[in-house]
């Protein structure tokens, strides 16, 4: 990813020596702020106290289950929150998030791989054109008799739990075809990614183990890339051995942080949190059965009323003032599109799940947020959305639709396979994080076909 | 050819090895709130280990009640293995070394103050916000007076205030007193710790008496009331009411300046709030809200740390009755006493800094602007530079105790304590409430005969049967028996 930060400027006289501490001299490695003397960040008044909410309920439990209610008392009372114990902002409402996911010159992006601390382990190739051009193929081809498939094996058993047998297998499935591994490698490759996409926040253990998986991984993609380099064949791995990068040849590394970037989880959060409301709103579902091109707008409502991914985090790059606050550099936002999309003031009764909602945007978001004068929901998509409105005709969709195609597609197959699937006798599937920071989803979801 | 039943059961067991069952039907481990079991003394938590062995630390340690009980053994990972800690859960970089930490507090262009921490808001525009030139300007004009000839002026004052607060013994109220057997029982921080730090503020500040009852209620609620606290409000509150109060103060000194007094009744000059209405910066007097700024710091720094410090001090030293005894035989030692108390249970667990640049430590890059936090509990306990660091020991020779200098001191084989910083913006209440903690004791300790600790009214630790540490807490109740007459 290129590096947006402003050109490095080195100070001063420093000059490196060693300390008795044996600390290198800190490296000066340029200037981004300059030096203040008298600056009034943040002043607040007795009349702007936060005191309708404690800085801990935004990591307590009752946050990880549902954090909708916090959410709302942030976004009706401090829109830009001062979070002091996360040391860190909170943005809560629809305009002011998109105005961040749009301003990529005041606020950076931190990729995954630097929230491991291993910047430098290896690129991230998800802006090629070879590469998408091989996901869009592999995914438009495959979906239809993986999906198939999956209702065959439901089939055999007559209950079945939708969010592991579908949700969170298809999404894999793709990712194994797209990459053509071989099958026996196929258990171990689930494992190994889903520990490498749980271990990039704050959990130690689970920071350890994601660094151990992208290890195996990357032992996994290695001799592949070796047999495919010379011999290319229609997959992910053989689309990244032919490129010719800059800095160097592919390598194994480079395949795993592309993986690492490009997640699925919006594809799996949206697949299972899809089903999970059709099956407990049976108005909105009666509506997607009697037409079954609603199933791309029940999607669309699914992203913005139960986004899987609850918020994104951005970082100020300069000193700017902005949400009626002077903000510092480096300061953390949490964009919360999951606040942000249930905003009443962009949506009329946030909190209804509603297919044939009229003020949701239809159409991917390109560059901005809004289309046909209405206001979209924050699909936080494979990637950001395009940033061109005029794409040439022989580039591929973009993630952000592939993904959406995938998800309707299938989810219309599995309607049509099974037009009486009823939730279990008994079930009270809920959505839920599995840990705060992890997508917000349904991890249950018991059916009787 | 694998069946489908085999791809079926070979991705549910991928997924299951991935994620642990309990987590997608309990609860088991979801928020970023957890109970940690309490260990003994020095042992901690097992947190795992990474691929080479390194222990892995989890930053929820760092909200629990053991590490706030315990929090020795936690330190001593960071500073072994982490020396520059990245917690992601709070956003912040922790530096633990002793060393770094000196070395960051002196580069104030890098490692810089601007108001990014949590004490804005509550405090004002405090000078612990400020960097450089500006910084020294404002900070010398309250600084002056706690310090050299202004602090020696005030020396008898505080005689006179301890000697005041331990003849009215007498008077305690029974609920921190209890007379039995010729052998009396007083709550010390009650008595005497809580309100003579106070007493000894309002006296230098030049409040009236009558302004001491709404001192607890402002320094409590201001450093209740600090950044990620419910009681930020509260804080606000007592500052609101700080700043009116002073107003009326300031209006009417600048008008009719006051003076101090020795015991004696010879003038000695104008209180500080008289002499800061007279100063100016750039050719403007101070408006009283920057005047309200420089007190509150003064208020709330004055309070609690004495305060706290006093209690530690008393309590570690009971502890260990024969540095106790050897204190009481040669009043000299109680310099050692109280610097030792600072580094062994210091009540402040560090201060927070801002990189103006990206800079990298230990191989950590931190992007500018992130927030590091100097912990300076952990720089009085490295073993890089304290032998046995985890124990009260007033006659180790490793700790420097003389002359409290802002440049620290590092010299053979002697370092100074971390507990007031170093650099430019070190403590400016160190010098005063040196002589605070050190007189308060000297006479408490005349007057105590055979004081020992009240164990059975103390809290125990989890064996039941050893009093509690004061891990980076400060000690509410100390209970102390001695003999009357």
């Amino acid at each position: 990813m290129a590096d947006r930060r402003p050109p490095v400027r080195i100070l001063g006289n420093a000059k490196p020596s060693l300390s008795r501490s044996g600390m290198k001299e800190y490296v000066r490695m340029g200037t981004q702020a300059d030096l203040r003397t008298y600056e009034i960040y943040q002043r607040e008044r007795v009349h702007e106290a936060t005191e309708k909410i404690r800085p801990i309920e935004l990591v307590s439990p009752e946050f990880v289950r549902d954090p909708y209610p916090v959410f709302e008392t942030l976004r009706e009372n401090y829109p830009c929150y001062r979070d002091w114990m996360g040391n860190a902002y909170w943005l809560t409402r629809y305009d002011q998030v998109t105005s961040v996911f749009t301003d990529d010159y005041n606020f950076e992006t931190r990729p995954k791989l630097w929230f491991y601390r291993m910047t430098g382990y290896g690129r991230d190739l998800r802006q090629e054109i070879p590469v998408q051009t091989v996901i869009e193929k592999t995914y438009d081809q495959h979906v239809v008799p993986l999906t198939e498939q999956l209702i065959a094996d439901m089939k055999a058993t007559g209950e079945t739990d939708l969010a592991t047998a579908f949700a969170a297998r298809l999404p894999l499935e793709l990712l194994t075809r797209a990459l053509d591994l071989p099958r026996e490698d196929f258990s171990s490759f689930v494992e190994h990614y889903w520990l490498m996409q749980r271990g990039y926040d704050w959990n130690p253990v689970a920071e350890k183990a994601g660094r151990q998986a992208m290890a195996a991984l990357a032992d996994m993609f290695r001799p592949l890339l070796a047999q495919r380099q010379p011999d290319p064949g229609e997959d992910m791995i053989s689309a990244m051995s032919g490129l010719t990068l800059e800095d160097g040849p592919v390598t194994a590394e480079d395949i795993v942080v592309t993986l690492l970037e490009m997640d699925h989880e919006t594809l799996h959060g949206a697949l299972a949190n899809l089903w999970f409301l059709l099956l407990t709103h049976p108005k909105e579902r009666q509506k997607v059965e009697e037409d079954q091109r609603m199933m791309k707008f029940a999607y669309l409502e699914t992203l913005r009323h139960s986004a899987p991914v609850l918020w994104k985090k951005r970082f100020t790059l300069h000193e700017v003032e902005r949400f009626g606050r002077l903000l510092p550099i480096g300061g953390l936002f949490y964009c919360a599109a999951g606040a942000a999309n249930r905003d009443p003031r962009q949506f009329k009764d946030p909190a209804r799940f509603l297919v044939d909602r009229a003020d949701l945007c239809q159409r991917e978001p390109r560059g901005h947020y809004r289309a046909d004068g209405l206001a979209s929901g924050i699909a936080m998509g494979l990637g950001q959305p395009s940033k061109h409105p005029a794409l040439p005709e022989d580039r591929p969709r973009s993630l952000y639709a592939i993904t959406r195609d995938t998800a309707v597609t299938a989810s219309n197959l599995l309607l049509d396979a099974f037009p009486n699937i009823e939730l279990s006798p008994g079930a009270k599937p809920t959505l839920k994080s599995l840990r705060l920071g992890e997508m917000h989803t349904c991890w249950h979801l018991p059916v009787h076909l | 050819m694998s069946t489908n039943s085999d791809i079926a059961g070979s991705f549910a067991a991928g997924f299951a090895r991935a994620i642990d069952p309990t987590q997608l039907t309990g609860d088991a481990d979801t928020g970023a709130l957890r109970d940690f079991p309490l260990m003994p003394l020095g042992e901690h938590v097992d947190m795992g280990t990474d691929e080479n062995g390194k222990p892995l630390f989890d930053p929820r340690i760092m909200m629990s009640a053991e590490f706030r009980r315990n929090p020795w053994p936690y330190y001593r990972i960071l500073r072994d293995h982490y020396p520059v800690y990245f917690n992601k859960l709070n956003n912040t970089y922790y530096v633990t070394r002793y060393d770094d930490m000196t070395e960051c507090y002196y580069d104030d262009i890098a490692f810089n103050t601007i108001p990014k921490g949590s004490s804005n808001g509550v405090l004002g525009n405090v000078t612990h916000e400020l960097s450089g030139v500006e910084h020294r300007r404002r900070r010398n004009l309250f600084g002056q007076h706690l310090v050299g000839k202004s602090l020696e002026n005030r020396i008898p004052a505080i005689e006179r205030l301890a000697t005041e607060m331990i003849d009215d013994f007498d008077n305690l109220d029974d609920s921190i007193k209890q007379d039995k057997d010729g052998v009396r029982t007083i709550e010390l921080g009650r008595a005497f710790a809580y309100e003579f730090p106070v007493r000894v503020v309002c006296d230098v500040l030049g409040f009236p008496e009558e302004a001491r009852e709404h001192f607890f209620y402002w320094y409590d609620s201001i450093m209740g009331g600090l950044g990620a606290s419910d009681t930020h409000k509260q804080g606000m509150e007592a500052r609101q009411h700080l700043q009116d109060y002073v107003a009326d103060i300031v209006k009417e000194r600048r008008q009719n300046p006051t003076y101090l007094y020795d015991n004696d009744g010879n003038e000695m000059g104008k209180d500080i709030i008289s002499k800061l209405c007279e100063s100016q910066v750039d050719g403007d007097y101070l408006s009283s809200e920057e005047i309200t700024a420089l007190i509150a710091l003064v208020v709330a720094g004055g309070g609690e740390t004495t305060r706290g410090t006093i209690m530690n001090m008393w309590y570690s030293l009971l502890q260990h009755p024969d540095q106790y005894n050897a204190v009481v035989e040669d009043e000299a030692l109680w310099d050692a006493a109280f610097h030792e108390t600072l580094r062994h249970s210091n009540p402040i667990g560090g201060q927070p800094r801002h990189n103006t640049f990206d800079v990298e430590i230990h191989g950590v890059v931190i992007p500018a602007g992130s927030l590091i936090e100097m912990v300076n509990f952990s720089g009085s306990h490295d073993e890089r530079i304290f032998k046995n660091p985890d124990d009260f020991d007033i006659f180790r020779d490793d700790l420097y105790s003389g002359k409290l200098l802002r440049s620290g001191y590092n010299k053979e084989g002697k370092c100074s304590h971390m507990a007031f910083g170093v650099g430019p913006h070190m403590c400016p209440g160190a010098w005063i409430s040196h002589q605070e903690g050190v007189i308060g004791s000297k006479i408490l300790a005349k007057r105590l005969k055979n004081a020992r600790i009240n164990t059975s009214m103390m809290p125990k630790d989890i064996d039941g049967e050893s009093l509690a540490p004061i891990g980076i807490n400060k000690l509410r109740d100390l209970w102390i028996d001695y003999d009357l007459d």
